[in-house]
């Protein structure tokens, strides 16, 4: 038994790059005026619609929204900016897990 | 999206008006409109909302739609029952204004109408006529404290002009989050100055909203129920 290539096999498939690379990138976006159901259901229809978007999660108590990517796709920050925006309300911070 | 044909149609030719069937389907759309909002006149970029509302003097159905935050276009139907008259027009709601704080949201609204009026009461048998209305609206609104505001004018010289204004408080007996099921506890006054009957009336109400649906249930100092449906699409 070629015992090198199996450990070399085990470290391959347990690598940090592959992990990394099911790590989700998250978004967290703080935003002023999201005070009930209507504006969650706003800010959701209105990011469901991006092909970036996998799926989000929104807070009222902490006024948070939080935004799950798809691999490989990415959302600026001026079109996080802009969709706000265009839902009614303002974003005061935007941080990211990447 | 067959409705905005039937409307046109309405608007053209309005003899239909006239017509039993016509004030049965419209009797019925304004009563059974669960697929299609007393909240926010303004929806987010492409939202339409439906409000439908029934109180004490009219059953109303308004179906609007969003090309910006910043105002909304739709239809508006209004059937009141004790003057037995009709309004069927188009509306226009403009946001004039919105503080969005942290904690809070406060907006301040003018709508207006253009459209026509149908009365088929006694002494103005089938006569119809064009009519326009203008009012602001004012709301302000944390997770646990509701207050709004609105007033209409509504000018229609032969068939009926009115001046009314409406002002509701509410409180949440408990905060949920996004998806759970809010209820408010909400008082309403109703001031219409130029009313045969009660010209205050007082309505406390219980507010039943989840996601995109909001429900509004009351009954009045004039022995009447309110029953207002709202849903956002």
């Amino acid at each position: 038994m070629n015992i090198p290539l199996i450990l070399s096999l085990i470290f391959f498939i347990n690598s940090p790059s592959k992990i990394l690379s099911e790590e989700k990138k998250s978004i967290f976006i703080s935003v002023n005026g999201l005070v009930c159901d209507f504006c969650a259901v706003s800010i959701e229809k209105t990011f469901n619609k991006k092909q970036a978007v996998e799926s989000l999660n929104i807070n009222l108590d902490k006024m948070l929204i939080t935004i799950h990517l798809k691999d490989g796709f990415d959302l600026e920050n001026d079109m996080i900016i802009d969709l706000i925006n265009k839902s009614g309300y303002n974003v005061i911070d935007i941080n990211r897990n990447k | 999206m067959s409705q905005p044909i039937v409307i046109h149609s309405i608007l053209i030719n309005y003899d239909y008006l006239n017509n039993m069937w016509f004030k049965v389907v419209i009797y019925l759309l304004i009563f059974f409109s669960y697929n299609s909002t007393p909240a926010r006149p303004i929806s987010y970029v492409g939202g339409w909302t439906l409000m439908q509302k029934n109180d004490y003097n009219q059953n109303s159905f308004h179906l609007h739609y969003s090309p910006s935050v910043n105002y909304s276009i739709g239809y508006r139907a209004e059937y009141w029952r004790t003057d037995h008259w009709q309004f069927h027009g188009a509306q226009l709601n403009y946001l004039l204004k919105r503080i969005n704080k942290p904690k809070s949201q406060t907006n301040l609204y003018l709508r207006n109408g253009l459209g026509l009026s149908y009365s088929d009461n006694m002494e103005l048998e089938n006569k119809t006529e064009p009519s326009i209305f203008s009012g602001i609206a004012f709301d302000w609104e944390n997770r646990r404290f509701y207050t709004s505001y609105e007033n209409r004018v509504h000018f229609s010289p032969k068939i009926h002009s009115f001046y009314n204004q409406k002002a509701k408080i509410g409180l949440a007996p408990y905060v949920g989050e996004y998806g759970d099921l809010h209820t408010w506890l909400l008082f309403q006054i109703e001031h219409m100055p130029k009313s045969d009957a009660k010209k205050l009336i007082l309505t406390p109400l219980i507010r039943l909203f989840k996601g995109d649906i909001l429900g509004e249930f009351g009954y009045s100092n004039s022995g009447d129920f309110i029953l207002n449906f709202i849903k956002r699409f």
